[in-house]
Formats: structure tokens, sequence, C-alpha cells
């Protein structure tokens, strides 16, 4: 019997795109695979891009194909290719070049674009930036050439990250950030003690609890920042840094249920028949406290691309879902993890916490004591994944609870 | 294909004597000798751990290359990938020191180079015939062997259960 050949259409030739095209390709191997990308360079590793503005790595070594699981086999990659539309009833994209792809399934995985509040003005300035893409952070790379000052608004982590790279570029770097702490999603003030000590030795001014309320410049493009308070920080460059939203405007139309992101169901389906969707631009769950989440994390749109591109492949997958926090990384010689639930302040949360000069641990069990629902660790951050896998597992922690909170856990544990 | 490898483990066996750890180590230094590998800079880590249970069980942990590895999926830079021989191993020119594999191994059993911020484990030893750990041991509580053929001895499942619900 004479078995259709299934046309497979992904759009987003990233982390879930790219994993969900792998994934389809061990389960179908006659199917048509086609990746779109708006982007003009090939698929790379996104969370690396800082390194084209410290310039430590060039492009090629950041190439995602033919690197680790992503083998690239038989999958047709087309950049160049905005989507502009989804037609869910007779199933095609039409892309910008006018063209259009029929589809048997569809992947959405567009990820997602960063935020600019609107109550900053001059945003528009030459010297205006976001880091997202690997074009942007060669603009930034660009303009740095010539700046000597960069102010950077948003203490997240995206933004450290670019703020780290401007300075090992020999830049004057000042992080202005509203919160009244750095890296406020990931952790509370109290807790950031040594990272703020670790901005501090690598030289990054820090203002908190400050605001910028416009951009100001000339012909140069950016000349300075106004704050809130009426003073002006003079600079030549200006990173915006304010979270993240989901790329879904090119759905308006298509009838694909969006709500902050795409919705879709446990096996990564959206509310359309043969369309699903994986990755920054999708809204999970979170397994622990139930809420509807967008996770923003490479990891996790890795992961659940896997699993839509085995749905996708008639193979039922079940997306279990992700924390909500779930960031392992190093700012200047501070490595940490956090994950789970982490802001307690004002909750029933047992919380316990192990500080020394060097390291720092927070361990968070629910209020009966009996299960681990969140970490932090900063300075050592060894078998992090164990943790991990407690919450995620849910484990009845009792036999243990002193082993977890006093970092005595090993593997050897679970072989009782 | 032969049947590839694995290390396993024979819990009853270990006594916890350390000494895999060492040929671990020195297998991984520059100079392949215990009396070089001690004054090495960085010096050479180990990359099997010996741990103890209460009240009185040692447990040798190290890499399982798991099928489908979680810490592969999850790198940030493709520093990790499975040779043909099935074994996974980590890129240190590519690794940039993210950490977010040491985050996901469900084993615990991925180090950290601190001094050059690269990320180290198990790899099985490329450049001998069977891992430094299995030949030291010397009660023979690590051994180097097919799945296949270990199966009718007491093979310790509990880990593979373990990873079953990593969902991949
Ligand atoms: C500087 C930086 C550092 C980061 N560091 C980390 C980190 O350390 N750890 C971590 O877990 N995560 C990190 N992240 C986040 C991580 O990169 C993202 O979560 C991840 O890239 C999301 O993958 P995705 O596949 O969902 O979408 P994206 O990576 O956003 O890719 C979207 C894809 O869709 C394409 N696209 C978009 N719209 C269209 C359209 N209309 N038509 C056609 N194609 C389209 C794009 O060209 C792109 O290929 C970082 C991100 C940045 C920017
Ligand atoms: S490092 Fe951990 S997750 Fe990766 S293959 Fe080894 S045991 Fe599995
Ligand atoms: S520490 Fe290295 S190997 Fe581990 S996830 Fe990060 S880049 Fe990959």
């Amino acid at each position: 019997m004479a078995v259709k050949q299934m046309q497979y259409v992904v759009i987003g030739a990233s982390a879930a795109g790219m994993a969900a095209a792998e994934a389809i390709r061990k389960l179908d191997s006659q199917g048509s695979i086609i990746v779109l990308s708006e982007e003009q360079d090939m698929p790379y590793f996104r969370p690396m891009v800082p390194f084209i503005i410290n310039g430590k790595k060039k492009f090629p070594e950041m190439m995602l194909i033919g690197q680790g699981p992503y083998q690239g086999a038989n999958i047709g990659v087309r950049l160049d290719s905005r989507v502009k539309a989804v037609n869910t009833a007779e199933q095609k994209v039409s892309i910008k070049s006018g063209e259009e792809l029929l589809y048997d399934k569809l992947l959405v995985a567009t990820g997602s674009l960063p935020n600019i509040p609107s109550d900053i003005k001059g945003v528009e300035a030459e010297g205006v930036f976001v880091l997202r893409t690997i074009a942007d952070a060669r603009a930034i790379a660009r303009r740095a050439e010539t700046a000597r000052h960069a102010v950077m608004l948003g203490g997240g982590l995206l933004n450290l990250k670019a703020a780290f790279a401007l300075l090992e570029r020999g830049l004057d770097v000042t992080l202005i950030v509203k919160s009244p702490n750095v890296l406020s999603r990931l952790m509370e003030p109290d807790d950031t003690v040594l990272i703020r000590e670790a901005l501090n030795k690598a030289g990054m001014k820090l203002m908190t609890g400050s605001n910028v309320t416009q951009i100001l410049s000339d012909s140069t493009g950016v000349i300075g920042v106004l704050l809130e308070s009426g003073r002006e920080i003079a600079c030549q460059m200006v990173c915006i840094g304010k979270g993240i939203r989901a790329n879904v405007e090119f759905l308006d139309k298509s009838g694909i249920l969006v709500d902050q992101g795409v919705v879709v169901d446990k096996f990564t389906r959206s509310n359309i028949q043969n369309v699903f969707a994986a990755g920054d631009v999708a809204v999970t769950f979170d397994p622990i406290t139930g809420e509807r989440i967008v996770t923003g994390l490479w990891t996790n749109a890795a992961e659940m691309g896997n699993c839509a591109g085995r749905n996708m492949a008639g193979q039922p997958s079940i997306y279990s879902g992700t924390f909500g926090i779930l960031n392992a990384t190093q700012v200047a010689d501070e490595p940490f993890v956090s994950m789970g639930i982490v802001h307690t302040k004002g909750t029933d949360y047992e919380t316990h916490i192990r500080a020394t000069p060097k390291t720092y641990r927070k361990l968070v069990f629910t209020p009966d004591g009996t299960r681990l629902v969140g970490a932090l660790f900063i300075g050592d951050i060894s078998k992090a994944g164990l943790y991990r896998y407690i919450i995620r597992e849910r484990m009845p922690v009792k036999d243990i609870k002193s082993d977890i909170v006093n970092h005595r856990l090993h593997y050897g544990y679970f072989l009782r | 294909m032969s049947q590839s490898k694995e290390i396993f483990v024979r819990l009853d066996r270990c006594v916890g004597c350390h000494t895999c750890k060492i040929a671990c180590s020195v297998e991984h230094s520059k100079s392949k000798n215990l009396f070089e590998a001690i004054s090495e800079q960085p010096t050479p880590k180990t990359r099997v751990y010996v741990e103890w249970v209460p009240p009185d069980r040692k447990v040798p942990i190290l890499c399982r290359h798991c099928e489908d590895a979680p810490c592969m999926h999850a790198c940030i830079s493709g520093a990790i990938s499975r040779t043909e021989e099935g074994i996974v191993i980590t890129n240190s020119d590519k690794c940039i020191g993210c950490w977010t594999c040491v985050m996901v191994c469900p084993y615990g059993v991925i180090g950290r180079h601190l001094e050059t911020r690269k990320a180290y484990r198990c790899d099985r030893c490329p450049d001998i015939q069977s891992p430094a750990c299995v030949d030291a041991c010397p009660t023979q509580a690590l051994v180097y062997r097919s799945v296949a053929a270990f199966s009718g001895d007491v093979r310790q499942d509990v880990a593979r259960e373990m990873v079953s619900g990593e969902g991949r």
C-alpha cells in the first residue's frame, strides 16, 4: 500500500523547531520536513549570542546543525522566510515572498520577542538595542566599537549577560534596575548578596530602585538617559532587557488560540487540528503550582520541541510541563542554580537557608515540610540535578531531608 | 555492530577504598602518572565518585551515558554529543561553563573545572582498552561488560527506573 508522504512544516529554526525536526526525522524517514526561519543566519545556539559582543567566539562556533543532538539529516531549513499568516482551514502558511506552503502537520516555534515598555520615551534613537538575535549582537558590537559607556535597563539574566559582554569589551557599564535587586525573577533581595558582590568586583555599576523615563539622543544617536529623579546619565548606548513576550502576532487571523502564548494541551497540540506549538511561544504549565507559564528557556524549548515532534510524527508523547524557574548560569565568578519556588517572603513555605562567605543555599519545602518545591544554590551548585529530580517527581523527602538541607545528598540514597 | 559495553556497579562488593577515584584522576591527568599528577595544575579530577550511605554502605557513582541523555538535550552550546560507541561526551572546547548540564543530570555526576570553567564527566577512557576505574578496583565492584552479558547477574536497575520519568 502506498502511504502518502507527510508534509511537516515547522515555523522557527531554533531550539524548539530544530529539536522537533530531529524527533520527526527519527520516527518518519520519508516525510518532508521544512523548517522556516525569518533570520538570515543558519540556526545557532541563541544563548551564545553574547559571545559575538565580547568577541570571544565567531558565528561558525555557535552554529547548531551538526552539534549535540542536532544532526540535521534530511531536514530542509529555509532562511529569510518570514511567515506572514497561517490559514488553518486550508492547512497552509504564506511566506513573505508570497509563496504558500501546504502542511499536514504544523509546528509553531517562533519563540519570543523582547518587551519594550511603552513608558520609556526615545527608544527609536540610534544606539538603543535589545539582545535577541545574532543580528542584534552584531549591531551591539558595532556600536560598542566607539561607545565608552553603556546603560542597561533591566536586571534580568539576559541583560546581565549582555552587560558582562560589554564590560569584557572594555566599556563602562551601568545597570539600572527598577526593583530593589537584580535577578528579581530568580531570587529574593536577601538572596543576592553574593551576586551583588560579584557584580561590584567585576566593575559593574548598579543602580537599583531607579527608573529611566527617557533616552536622550542627537544626530550621533544616544547621548544619555533621564531618570525619574530628574538626574541625567551620559552614555552612548542603551540595552533594554525588560522581559519577553511570545511571538504570536502573525497568528492573529488563524483561529489558533492565544493567551499570553499559544495555548497547548499536554500533547503540545493547539486548539486547531494538526497545529502544535513548542518553546518560548507556547504556554505551558508548572507541575508544582499548576500555573500557566511562558518559560523563556532553551532547555525547555528543546525538550518541548522534542515532544511536539514525536506527537506530530504520530507517537503520542505527553509533555509533563516544566518549572517556571529553571536557570543555571554563572555571573562573574559566581555560579548559581535557581529552580522551582524560590520566592518565599510572606508565604508559609518551610524555608532553610545556609549561608557562608562563599556559598548560599536556600531550600524550600511545602508548608507541611514533606516535599521539596524549590532550590537556590549560589557558589556551590554541585549535584543540582538531583534536587531538580526530587522537586519534579514530588518525592516524599522524609528520610533524606536533613541530607538535602545540609548538602549531603547524592545518588546513593536512591539505591536503598 | 558489536554490543556496546557499560560499566556496572556491584554494590555488595564496594569497600569504599577510593582506588577507582585515584585511577580515574591519573588517567585524566597530563602525565598519566600518579606522582606527577599530584602536582599538576589544574589538579586532575576524578569522574567517578564514591559516596557513603548511612549506616555503612559505599556506592560508586558515575555517568550512565543515558539513552536520550538529558544533559545532551539541555546543553545550550552543543558541547555534549554521543559517539558512535554510544558514549556521551562533553567537548570542552565548545563548553561555555553555563552549568545547565549540572542542573539536569539526575545522577549528579558532572563535575566543574573551576579554573577553566568547563564541565567534565566520565568519558569511558577512550585511550585504553577498559576504563581505568574498572581495572583498578581491587574487589571487582566495577565491571565493564555488555548489557546482555551482565543481565543474569545482580544488576542494579533502580537507576534506570529513576530516570524513566525524564519524559524523553
Ligand atoms: C542573550 C540570551 C541568553 C540566553 N541564555 C539562556 C540560558 O543561559 N539558558 C537558557 O535556558 N535559555 C537562555 N536564553 C533563552 C533561550 O535562548 C530561548 O528560550 C530559546 O532560544 C527559545 O527557543 P525557541 O525555539 O522557542 O525560539 P527562538 O530561539 O526565539 O527562535 C525563534 C525562531 O523562529 C523564527 N521566527 C520567528 N518568527 C517567525 C516568523 N514569523 N516566520 C518564520 N520564522 C520566524 C526565528 O527566526 C527563529 O528561528 C537566552 C536568550 C538570549 C537572547
Ligand atoms: S551526565 Fe548524567 S544525564 Fe548525562 S548521560 Fe551521564 S548520567 Fe545521564
Ligand atoms: S556547562 Fe558546558 S557542557 Fe554543560 S550545558 Fe553548559 S555548555 Fe553544555
